[in-house]
């Protein structure tokens, strides 16, 4: 079955919560999805643009003023 | 929200833009900074200035050092209301905050650990003595410097690189 | 920090935050306004910083990462951005360099002797701006943005550089007078220094994207 998987990011500045993202993803099965919990706002930009240059499915979702949930589903 | 919905309001305040757009802007006011003030732009001059305010006011005496004969030692003596680097620098940190308020997205956010406490305290002194010996940072030596097509700008850019990535190795090993 | 089910996400109730930007936006103006008697150039400056600032920001332009990402997670797009910048900006300053060169006044720009001061404190700015998260105009422009980790960076950046400020007669003395200062253009001409430095420039360009798509498989 599918899991949900999160990676807490809050308070990581660059590029700390790319680079665990990219270890974490090597880590889970496909089929799984990510949710990467960040608020650097530059991780926005550079997590998705990642994860998209992968392959993987990526959606970001601003859970509140300058916090975000970074969904990445493992695709392939 | 009305504004918020607006495709003006998310593609100019709230989505990022392109990193291209941001260079091209960059370029193009770093050159006019060129035009009005007659130096490019610069950022780490003025921390010098700043710490050599606050030690006059503390007591010391910047201005019997080197670095203050000539021009900065002028810079120095006028005080810091009259210096336009340090209007400029304030203005990118508001320009930053007005950002990121417009785009309902600041808030404070706390240091997590000791790591960052370190890594903040060595990365500050270690950029600060190198700008001052290397005629500047990413922005006066290597931005600014290549495109004034000084050979120190090209040599910055290859041990800045290098620098760079001792500095990433460092940062995987003790500060993650 | 594992969930084998959905976590259902809550919602914080959010503060608008827009009002409070147009208010600063305001204030901006008032201070463009109330500064051009510190100086002629002020209200200039003053704006051009704000939209730096901003313009960093909105981009998330990052010069750390440009230098950084190639090295840690196989990123160049931040690399080409600052190539490209590089390129624009060399258009403008050398019109304004010939321009200077033509009227027969000293050449402008940054120009700054090459040689070992340049080689350790471009290698210490480097470590420094990567362990730190951010190098100089990344580290004002997360002060702005609210990021406390800048905040205390930026108050041992403005020490470091009061303690390079007074080494500095050292590395003058020692280094600075005896490197080898070099425009382009004195040494080979000006139609040949562009030449050479776009060609630098579209090299460096093709080779990070090369790198940036090499990781792709």
């Amino acid at each position: 079955m599918a899991k949900e998987v999160r990676l807490d990011c809050l308070g990581e500045a660059c590029p700390v919560p790319l680079i665990k993202t990219q270890k974490k993803m090597a880590n889970v099965a496909v089929g799984d999805t990510l949710i990467v919990e960040v608020d650097h706002s530059c991780a926005i930009k550079n997590v998705p643009e990642w994860a998209r240059k992968e392959g993987f499915n990526c959606e970001v979702d601003e859970v509140d003023d300058g916090q975000w949930e970074i969904i990445i589903e493992k695709t392939k | 929200m009305q504004i918020k919905d607006s495709p003006y309001y998310k593609s100019f305040l709230k989505n990022p833009w392109s990193y291209v757009a941001g260079a091209v802007i960059l370029a193009i006011l770093n050159t006019a900074i060129f035009t009005i003030t007659g130096s490019p732009w610069g950022v780490t001059s003025t921390f010098a200035m700043w710490g050599a305010w606050m030690f006059k006011a503390l007591g010391g005496h910047p201005e019997t050092w080197v670095y203050f004969q000539g021009k900065s030692g002028e810079t120095l003596a006028k005080g810091i209301a009259a210096h336009t680097g340090t209007f400029m620098n304030l203005g990118i940190i508001v320009g930053a905050l007005l950002a990121s308020l417009l785009a309902s997205e600041f808030r404070i956010k706390k240091i997590k650990n000791m790591k960052q406490v370190a890594a903040a305290i060595i990365g500050g002194l270690l950029m600060g003595y190198g700008a001052r010996i290397s005629f500047g940072c990413n922005i006066g030596a290597l931005f600014s410097g290549i495109a004034s097509m000084s050979l120190h700008g090209w040599q910055y850019l290859i041990f800045i690189f290098l620098g760079a990535w001792a500095g990433s190795k460092m940062l995987v090993k003790f500060f993650m | 920090m594992e969930s084998t089910k959905n976590v259902s996400r809550k919602r914080k109730k959010r503060v608008n935050q827009i009002p409070f930007g147009v208010a600063l936006l305001v204030g901006v103006i008032i201070i463009g306004y109330l500064i051009k008697d510190l100086g002629p150039k002020h209200p200039m400056t003053w704006m051009f910083g704000i939209l730096l600032g901003f313009t960093l920001r909105n981009s998330r332009f990052c010069f750390t990462a440009s230098l950084r990402d190639p090295i840690l997670t196989g990123g160049t797009n931040l690399s080409k951005a600052v190539i490209v910048a590089i390129t624009v900006a060399t258009i403008g300053f050398s019109a304004i360099q010939y321009g200077a060169f033509l009227k027969g006044d000293p050449i402008p720009g940054n120009i700054n002797p090459a040689g070992i001061h340049i080689a350790v404190g471009a290698f210490m700015f480097g470590i420094g701006m990567v362990i730190a998260g951010g190098c100089a105009s990344g580290t004002i422009m997360r002060v702005g943005e609210g990021f406390v980790m800048q905040w205390l960076s930026l108050v041992f950046f403005i020490l470091g550089s009061l303690w390079g400020a007074k080494d500095y007669g050292f590395w003058k003395s020692n280094f600075m007078d005896k490197g080898l200062e070099l425009f382009l253009p004195d040494a080979i001409g000006w139609f040949p220094s562009l030449i050479v430095q776009f060609g630098l420039l579209l090299g460096l360009f093709i080779l990070a994207d090369w790198f940036g798509n090499r990781s792709k498989n």
